[in-house]
């Protein structure tokens, strides 16, 4: 137990020479037995000071080359694999407890080889029905479904998992589009996640602002500039703690298209998705907040008020001006007329 | 307003324009103005310069506290302009007050022909300057925008912040268009009537060379006989007309 510990120390922390010369170092080492009741002790401590990237050593190995790595290379599937993790930023994700292949259960290719023990039939069934959206590793893209089971079934019947299961579409969003890098996923509650109050919209956003998506899907153009015009939007990005993101009306993994007679926003559901937040909310209320575009009566309304502003503004701005000058002209010029 | 003025001799120092109650009412609706223009302002432009706009509300407690702020002081400046309506009522009721039309606040032709002789005046086409009642049209300008204001601003405001309890009394045909067009009205109104302020009653009532840095009447409520003479000669003549017909001779 001492060697293996002592070689994991090696291994991961001495990144200043080759790997061949940490097996040499580490056959001096145990061909000592005195360094092994000396040093060994001493490295432990320093291991428990220093910073360890992941929790489990398995995972340690992985980083020990990951971490370090740079770059993307292109795997057998012609997708671009990018090779770094950030160990720091692993180790204090939510999976940062979990070993490299509680998800990369399989390698499609080499350098690496597959971990012994079988794939589960579930993930293997499920990776081939989503592989047309994880080019990289799509075992390991259904990997979260030993964990997040139910989720991931809401998933896969939701709008955006149908588009990726039944019509083989790339845009529809699975776990990674929403959560970010498998690697980094915080909780929603942190603002540095993607699916934050303070990143949620955004992140909606990079396809439901996305005009060739918009277009191929006929999806209502104008989501993304209604909400940030609407209070709604207003006051989320004011700092406002209540103020709805787009999952609190459509909801999240679930989420269905507004013709789905399931959809929170589904004509009369509204009354009870609205009703979350604003109660007895009656169908005179619910079209309040709308993403379709302005109908003609607020906005020729709205040409008017900006006609009587301007209007209003150019005669007290040009009065004013006038005013001022002839107060100036009399001041200089009249004011002898006056005392005579 | 005063009939008695007709028989006095005695020209008074200074007369009452205001009474204390319309300049408490003053002093609320410029307060409640302030706090509401601030604190929407933030949510208007919420999202642009870039992230000052959540700086400005933060000075304001945050959004939520920002938007209590709002509702408070819209709900105090509704209630002002009820009360300076009922007081207005009340003072008409009682033959306090009386429609005169040298001295009241109502706009009529003149002041039309009052603006052109002006603009005559600016330009240097004419040397008469326009002669005032007991209000220029500046002045009446000033008043009445504010019933506009209170009209378009405020009962969309009324029906933006309590937006369930108005649902109930809107016509079903509207409920498509009518939020969104109350959102434009109370947005667009509301910038309007802080240019408004800013540049028209600012320039008018503190910045120009006579009255700066303000007029003084929103707190004595009086105003000289002096300058009643010579900024409302049409009133002057009418309060003093014997005062008045001396210095013509003179």
């Amino acid at each position: 137990m001492v060697s293996q510990l002592l070689k994991y120390i090696i291994l991961t922390k001495s990144f200043s020479c080759s790997l061949e010369q940490k097996s040499h170092i580490i056959e001096v080492l145990m061909s000592n037995s005195r360094f092994l009741f000396i040093v060994v002790p001493l490295l432990f401590l320093a291991v428990l000071v220093m910073p360890t990237p992941g929790a489990c050593q398995e995972s340690a190995n992985c980083l020990a080359c990951h971490s370090a790595m740079k770059g993307k290379i292109k795997n057998a599937g012609g997708a671009m694999v990018e090779l770094n993790v950030d160990a720091d930023k692993f180790g204090a994700s939510k999976h940062g407890a979990l070993s490299c292949t509680d998800c990369h259960m399989r390698f499609a290719d080499n350098p690496h080889s597959t971990p012994s023990g079988d794939v589960p039939q579930a993930v293997l069934a499920l990776s081939s029905k989503i592989a047309s959206k994880f080019k990289v590793d799509p075992v390991a893209g259904a990997a979260c479904s030993t964990c997040h089971e139910e989720v991931y079934k809401m998933v896969l019947g939701s709008v955006h998992g149908k588009n990726i299961v039944d019509k083989h579409q790339m845009d529809g969003a699975l776990c990674l589009d929403c959560h970010g890098s498998p690697h980094y996923i915080t909780s929603v509650k942190d603002e540095s996640s993607p699916m934050s109050r303070k990143h949620q919209v955004e992140t909606c956003g990079k396809c439901h602002g996305d005009k060739k998506i918009i277009e191929k899907y006929k999806l209502e153009e104008n989501v993304m500039e209604s909400y940030e015009e609407s209070f709604h939007g207003r006051k989320l990005f004011l700092g406002h703690t209540k103020a709805p993101t787009c999952s609190s009306c459509h909801s999240s993994h679930d989420i269905r298209s507004k013709t789905d007679p399931a959809s929170p926003v589904f004509g009369k559901n509204k009354l009870v998705t609205c009703g979350k937040c604003h109660k007895g909310a009656n169908e005179k209320f619910v079209p309040a907040i709308t993403h379709k575009r302005p109908g003609p009566i607020p906005h020729y309304g709205e040409k008017l008020l900006i006609i009587l502003t301007i209007g209003v503004f150019a005669f007290i701005v040009i009065h004013v001006l006038l005013e001022a000058f002839a107060d100036i002209r009399d001041a200089i010029f009249r004011k002898k007329e006056e005392e005579e | 307003m005063s009939e008695t003025t007709t028989t006095t001799q005695e020209v008074p120092a200074e007369i009452e324009r205001f009474d204390i109650i319309f300049r408490i009412q003053h002093v609320l609706m410029f307060t409640t103005f302030l706090l509401l223009s601030f604190t929407g302002w933030g949510l208007k432009f919420a999202h642009e310069p870039q992230g000052l706009s959540s700086v400005w509300i933060r000075v304001w407690g945050g959004a939520e506290t920002a938007g209590l702020i709002h509702r408070i002081a819209g709900i105090g400046m509704l209630l002002d302009f009820i009360w300076h309506v009922i007081y207005l009522a009340y003072l008409f009721a009682t033959k306090q007050m009386t429609i005169n039309l040298k001295t009241t606040v109502i706009p009529l032709p003149k002041d039309v022909v009052d603006v052109v002789k002006n603009f005559m005046y600016f330009l240097g086409l004419s040397k008469e300057k326009a002669r005032f009642g007991r209000f220029s049209y500046a002045q009446k300008f000033d008043y009445w925008a504010v019933f506009w204001g209170m009209f378009i601003i405020g009962f969309s405001g009324y029906a933006l912040a309590f937006p369930m309890q108005v649902s109930y009394i809107i016509p079903q045909f509207a409920s498509e268009w009518i939020w969104q067009l109350l959102w434009l009205m109370h947005s667009d109104e509301a910038l309007l009537a802080i240019v408004f302020i800013l540049f028209w009653h600012f320039y008018n009532e503190h910045l120009k060379p006579e009255v700066f840095p303000m007029s003084w009447i929103w707190i004595t409520g009086k105003i000289s006989t002096e300058k009643l003479k010579h900024h409302h000669p049409i009133e002057y003549e009418f309060l003093f007309p014997e005062a008045a017909k001396k210095n013509k001779k003179h």
